[in-house]
C-alpha cells in the first residue's frame, strides 16, 4: 500500500520509538524494577498560551504510569494496543476509534488469556489509544487512527482544491462547479493543497452548519470573493486543520460567526483559535489563531436590537456553562492573556449580564429583507466590528 | 341562627377516626394490633413482669365494607390482668388513662389508641372488643364485651360471665374488625413485629399471621426495663395557662414554696435570679390564693428571663447498647452490627434518649435499594410519613459515603442494612394524634445525627475491613491475569527471546508481589482496628454489669 500523506515532519520514527520503550520496559522487569511510561499531561494545569504562536502549548507536567499491582491492568492494555497500532502503521492500514474497538475486541474474543484486557465501552479504549499519542508525543492520525468526518461544509466560487490520494494520485475539487453541494474537508487536510482562482476576501466560519447553508443559498459566496464555512459545532480535529491550511496556504482574513454564550466563546471559538487543553501536543497544527470573533458581540445586541435570553440558572447544562466561564477567567491562560483582552470582557459581560444571544438572532432584525443578515456580516466586516 | 351543639369525646374520635390511625383498611389493622400490643408492654412493665404475648391475625371472612376482609385480631399477655371494673374504662372510654401527663417514657400516652380500636370495631361489625382477664387475686378470669357508648363517652361491659383460665394473669383481647392485611413494606404488619422485638430484648414473642407457620421469638434479656420515674416539671417548659393551673394545685402555700417543690431545678440561688429579673421580692412569701392574674403574669414574665439549669435527664431510659446487640440478631442473619447509646440529653428543653442500632444483614435488602429504616418513639415503631419525621431526615443529613456507604445525595444510602433509631422522651413530640412521626426540630435532628455518626464510625470498620480484604483479592488476581499478558505483548514487540521472558515474568512476580504483601499489611491494620473497637465494646459492656451488680448489692 502507498505510504500515507504526512502531517508534518516528525522528529521520531514512530515503530522504533515504541520498540525503544518496550525494551526499556522489559529490561526493568528482569531487573525486578518498576517500569514506568511518562505522558504530556493533556490538562488545563498545564496549558499555555504562547501568544506568539497563538495557542495553548504543553508545560512541564507529565502522566507518569509506574507498574503496581492497580496500574498492571493499564500497562497490559497499553502494549496490547500499541502492538495493534504498530502493526496497522507497518501495513499501512487506517482505523477510527470505533474501529480499533472492534478490532480490539475481536482480538480478545478469540483468545481466552486476553479476556482481562476487554473493554466494556468505548471509552476505555479511547483513553488508552489517547495515552500512547501523548506518551509517544504523536498525533492520533500519525498512528493511522482518525476521526469520523464531521464539520467543515465548505462552500467557495473561487476555491479549488488538489487532494493526494493514498495511490499517489492527484484530485482536482473545483468548488465552484459543485453548486449547492458543499466541499468537506477529510480529516488529513493536510493532503490538500488549495489554489484561489480569484483574490479570496475573505473566510467566514459560521458556527451552526444550517446558517452557512442558509447563507449559501441565499447567494452569499455567488456575491462575495470568499470561502463560507459551517462549524457544526466544537470544531473538529478536521475543521480545525482545514481552517489553519486555509490560513497557512491562503492568507485571507478569517472570522468566525457564532452565539454570544460563554459555551460558544470557550469551547468553540477558543478550540478553533487557540486549541484545547485536551490536544495540547497538537494544537500547533490544528487551530487557526488568526480568526476573528466577528459576533455576536454585545454591542450587537444594542445596536440591532437583538433577541436575548436569560440564562436560566436553574438549567444545570447553563448553570454549569456560567460556572466554567467564571473558572475560565480565573484559571484559563487564553483568557487571561492581554492578547485576548477583549476576548475576556465578552465573557465578563456574559457572567455579569447573564444574557445570551443567538447567531440567528440576525435574522429577526428585518425580516422581510432576506439578505439582512448578509448585509450585516458584511458591514461588520467592512467597519472591523470584530474581536 | 342554627344551635350550638356539643359532642363527646368520643362522638369526636369516632367521626375522625383517620386522626389517630385508621384512615385505611390496612391502617386500621395495624393500628389495632399496636395499640394492643403497646397496652400489654406497659402493664407488664408496670409490674415488672417479663412479658410474653401470643398474637394470632387471620381472615375470618368478607368485610361489610367495599374491598374489606373481616379480621380477627388477638393479642394475649401475661400481664398483671384489668380489675373487672376498669374494663369497660380502659377499653371503651377515651382519655380514661393511667399514663396521661405524668410525664413518663411509657408507650402509651393519652388513653385514646384502645378505645378507638374498639371504636372501629364496632362501627365496621357492630360489635365491640371480647376481653378476658385475670388478677392474681382473681381465681376466675371475667370475660365480657366492651363496647363504646358514642354520646356519653364511656365504656359499657356487656355478656360478662366468669370464666376457667389456665393463667396466673393476663389479658386476652379479640378484635374482629374491617381491615386488609399487609405483611410486608413499611406498613406492615411484620415489619411492626420486628421492630417491637429488636427494642424489646426482654419481650418473647408468638405469633401467627394468615395461613403462614406460627413464629416463636425468645427473649434475649431477662431485664426487665425499668421506667424511670417522671421528674417535676421545668418552669421553662409551661406556658402561662399551665402555670396559673399548676399553681392551682398547690392551694394555700408560699410562692416560695410552690416554686421550690413544684418544680424541678428552682433552688435559693434560682430565686434570687428570679427576683433580680423583676419579679418582687415581696410575692415569694405570699400566699399563693391571694394572687391575681396580673401577679402570675409578673412572676411568669420574671422566670422565663432568668436562666436556669437544663431539665434533669433521670426520667429517660435507653434499652442498651449490650441488649440491642442481642436483640438484632433476631431479625435475621446478621453480617456485621454497631449500636450506639448515646448519654441522654436536653433537646428543645426535652430530656431525650436516641439510640442507634445499624446492622448489615445476609439474608434482607439487597446493594441497590435503600436501607430499611426502623423508626422509634418511646420504643413504639413509627411505621408511616417516613419522608417529615426528625430521624429519617438525621439519617439523610449524614454523609454516609465517610464510612463506606453508597448514598445518593441527600438521601438515605443504600445496602442491605437495618437502619434502627430510637428516640425516647418523656414529651416526643409529634406531628399527629395518631404519633407516626416525630416533629423534626433542629436541636433533635442534630442529637440523632450525632448518634448515627457515632454508630456510623463503628461500622465503617466492619467495612474497611471488607474493603481491605476484597482489595488484596483484586490485587492478586490482577497479578496472575495481567502480569503474562503484558510480558507477552513486550516480548512480541521487541523480539526477546525466550530466557528473558522468563526473567520478565519472574521479576514482575516480585513486583507485584510485594504490593499484596503491603495489602496484606493493610488488611491486618484495619482487622486490628475492627478487634480494639470489639474489645473495647465488650470491656464497656462488663464494666456497666458489674457497676449494675454493685448497685444491686
Amino acid at each position: 500500500m502507498a505510504k500515507l500523506i504526512k502531517i508534518r515532519e516528525l522528529k521520531i520514527d514512530i515503530p522504533q520509538e515504541a520498540v525503544r520503550l518496550a525494551e526499556q520496559m522489559l529490561k526493568d522487569l528482569e531487573a525486578s524494577k518498576r517500569p514506568v511510561l511518562e505522558a504530556v499531561k493533556c490538562s488545563l494545569d498545564n496549558s499555555f498560551y504562547n501568544a506568539k504562536v497563538g495557542y495553548l502549548t504543553p508545560g512541564d507536567k507529565s502522566v507518569r504510569t509506574e507498574l503496581n499491582v492497580s496500574s498492571v491492568q493499564k500497562l497490559a492494555r497499553v502494549v496490547f494496543v500499541l502492538e495493534i497500532l504498530l502493526r496497522n502503521l507497518d501495513i499501512g492500514a487506517v482505523n477510527t476509534k470505533r474501529e480499533l474497538y472492534y478490532i480490539a475486541k475481536g482480538l480478545i474474543k478469540g483468545n481466552s488469556q486476553l479476556k482481562p484486557l476487554d473493554f466494556e465501552d468505548q471509552d476505555e479504549s479511547d483513553s488508552i489509544i489517547d495515552f500512547i499519542g501523548d506518551m509517544l508525543r504523536v498525533y492520533r492520525e500519525e498512528l493511522n487512527c482518525y476521526a469520523n468526518d464531521r464539520g467543515g461544509q465548505t462552500y467557495s466560487q473561487q476555491l479549488i482544491v488538489t487532494e493526494t490520494l493514498p495511490d499517489g494520485e492527484k484530485a482536482i475539487v473545483d468548488l465552484g462547479s459543485l453548486g449547492t453541494t458543499p466541499f468537506q474537508p477529510k480529516n488529513r487536510p493536510q493532503s490538500l493543497k488549495l489554489k484561489a482562482r480569484k483574490k479570496i476576501d475573505f473566510c467566514l466560519v459560521v458556527e451552526s452548519e444550517g446558517t452557512a447553508g442558509t447563507l449559501a443559498t441565499m447567494g452569499f459566496t455567488k456575491r462575495n470573493n470568499c470561502i463560507l464555512m459551517g462549524a457544526q459545532g466544537v470544531p473538529s480535529n478536521g475543521v480545525r486543520g482545514w481552517c489553519k491550511l486555509i490560513e497557512d496556504q491562503l492568507g485571507v482574513p478569517m472570522y468566525f460567526f457564532g452565539d454570544l454564550d460563554a459555551y460558544t466563546l470557550q469551547n468553540i471559538f477558543r478550540t478553533l483559535k487557540a486549541g484545547s487543553a485536551a490536544s495540547l501536543i497538537r494544537n500547533g497544527d490544528f487551530s487557526a489563531p488568526d480568526v476573528k470573533f466577528l459576533g455576536v458581540l454585545p454591542e450587537d445586541v444594542k445596536k440591532y436590537d437583538l433577541h436575548c435570553y436569560k440564562v436560566k440558572e436553574s438549567d444545570p447544562a447553563e448553570a454549569r456553562a456560567l460556572k466554567k466561564a467564571k473558572d475560565a477567567l480565573e484559571n484559563d491562560p487564553f483568557f487571561q492573556d492581554k492578547k485576548n483582552k477583549k476576548l475576556a470582557d465578552i465573557l465578563r459581560w456574559l457572567v455579569k449580564e447573564k444574557l445570551r444571544c443567538e447567531q440567528q438572532s440576525f435574522f429577526s432584525v428585518d425580516p422581510r429583507d432576506p439578505l439582512k443578515t448578509e448585509k450585516i456580516i458584511l458591514e461588520k466586516i467592512r467597519g472591523n466590528a470584530y474581536v | 341562627m342554627n344551635k350550638i351543639t356539643k359532642s363527646s369525646t368520643a362522638e369526636y374520635f369516632a367521626k375522625n377516626l383517620q386522626q389517630v390511625g385508621f384512615s385505611s383498611p390496612t391502617k386500621a389493622v395495624l393500628t389495632t394490633l399496636k395499640e394492643a400490643v403497646d397496652n400489654s408492654l406497659d402493664a407488664c412493665e408496670g409490674v415488672g413482669i417479663l412479658p410474653f404475648l401470643e398474637i394470632i391475625i387471620e381472615k375470618v371472612g368478607p368485610g361489610s365494607s367495599k374491598n374489606s376482609d373481616l379480621v380477627r385480631i388477638v393479642v394475649e399477655d401475661n400481664g398483671p390482668g384489668i380489675e373487672p371494673e376498669d374494663l369497660s374504662r380502659v377499653f371503651g372510654e377515651y382519655l380514661a388513662s393511667s399514663k396521661f401527663g405524668r410525664g413518663q417514657c411509657t408507650r402509651g400516652q393519652q388513653g385514646i389508641g384502645i378505645s378507638a380500636a374498639t371504636t372501629w370495631a364496632q362501627l365496621t361489625n357492630a360489635k365491640g372488643v371480647m376481653v378476658i382477664s385475670k388478677t392474681k387475686k382473681m381465681r376466675k378470669a371475667v370475660s365480657g364485651i366492651v363496647e363504646v357508648d358514642i354520646r356519653s363517652n364511656s365504656g359499657v361491659l356487656k355478656s360478662k360471665e366468669t370464666i376457667e383460665w389456665d393463667k396466673e394473669s393476663g389479658v386476652h383481647v379479640e378484635f374482629l374488625i374491617d381491615g386488609r392485611v399487609q405483611l410486608n413494606g413499611d406498613g406492615g404488619l411484620l415489619t411492626y413485629l420486628e421492630g417491637s422485638v429488636l427494642v424489646n430484648p426482654h419481650l418473647e414473642l408468638k405469633y401467627k399471621l394468615l395461613d403462614n407457620e406460627p413464629v416463636f421469638i425468645q427473649r434475649v434479656s431477662g431485664t426487665i426495663p425499668e421506667v424511670p420515674s417522671p421528674t417535676l416539671p421545668h418552669p421553662h417548659t409551661m406556658k402561662l395557662g399551665e402555670f396559673i393551673a399548676h399553681a392551682h394545685l398547690y392551694g394555700r402555700i408560699t410562692l416560695e414554696k410552690f416554686l421550690k417543690t413544684g418544680f424541678s431545678r428552682v433552688a435559693d440561688q434560682t430565686l434570687k435570679d428570679v427576683v433580680s429579673h423583676g419579679l418582687p421580692k415581696s410575692l415569694l412569701d405570699k400566699s399563693l390564693t391571694s394572687f391575681k392574674e396580673d401577679d402570675f403574669k409578673t412572676i411568669f414574665a420574671a422566670i422565663q428571663k432568668t436562666e436556669m439549669m437544663s431539665p434533669s435527664t433521670k426520667s429517660v431510659l435507653t434499652v442498651g447498647e449490650e441488649a440491642l446487640s442481642k436483640s438484632i440478631m433476631r431479625l435475621g442473619q446478621v453480617d456485621f452490627f454497631s449500636v450506639m447509646t448515646r448519654k441522654p440529653t436536653i433537646c428543645d428543653f426535652k430530656p431525650v434518649s436516641v439510640e442507634v442500632a445499624l446492622a448489615r444483614f445476609l439474608d434482607r435488602g439487597d446493594a441497590d435499594n435503600p436501607v430499611q429504616v426502623l423508626r422509634f418513639a418511646n420504643r413504639v415503631p413509627l411505621q408511616f410519613d417516613k419522608a417529615a419525621c426528625a430521624i429519617t431526615r438525621a439519617i439523610e443529613t449524614v454523609n454516609w459515603k465517610n464510612y463506606g456507604l453508597n448514598q445518593p445525595k441527600d438521601s438515605i444510602p443504600l445496602g442491605p442494612y437495618v437502619f434502627a433509631v430510637s428516640v425516647v422522651s418523656p414529651f416526643i413530640k409529634f406531628k399527629n394524634a395518631s404519633k407516626e412521626t416525630i416533629d423534626s426540630s433542629d436541636e433533635l435532628v442534630e442529637e440523632i445525627r450525632r448518634a448515627l455518626m457515632q454508630a456510623g464510625q463503628k461500622l465503617s470498620r466492619h467495612i474497611r475491613k471488607e474493603e481491605k480484604e476484597a482489595d488484596l483479592e483484586r490485587k492478586l488476581a490482577h497479578i496472575e491475569q495481567f502480569g503474562p499478558i503484558l510480558v507477552d505483548g513486550l516480548v512480541r514487540i521487541v523480539g526477546a527471546s525466550k530466557e528473558r521472558k522468563f526473567r520478565a515474568a519472574e521479576g514482575l512476580r516480585k513486583l507485584l508481589g510485594r504490593d499484596s504483601s503491603e495489602a496484606m499489611k493493610e488488611l491486618e491494620v484495619a482487622e486490628g482496628r475492627l478487634a480494639a473497637q470489639k474489645k473495647k465494646d465488650a470491656h464497656l459492656h462488663s464494666s456497666r454489669d458489674e457497676e449494675k451488680l454493685s448497685l444491686e448489692e
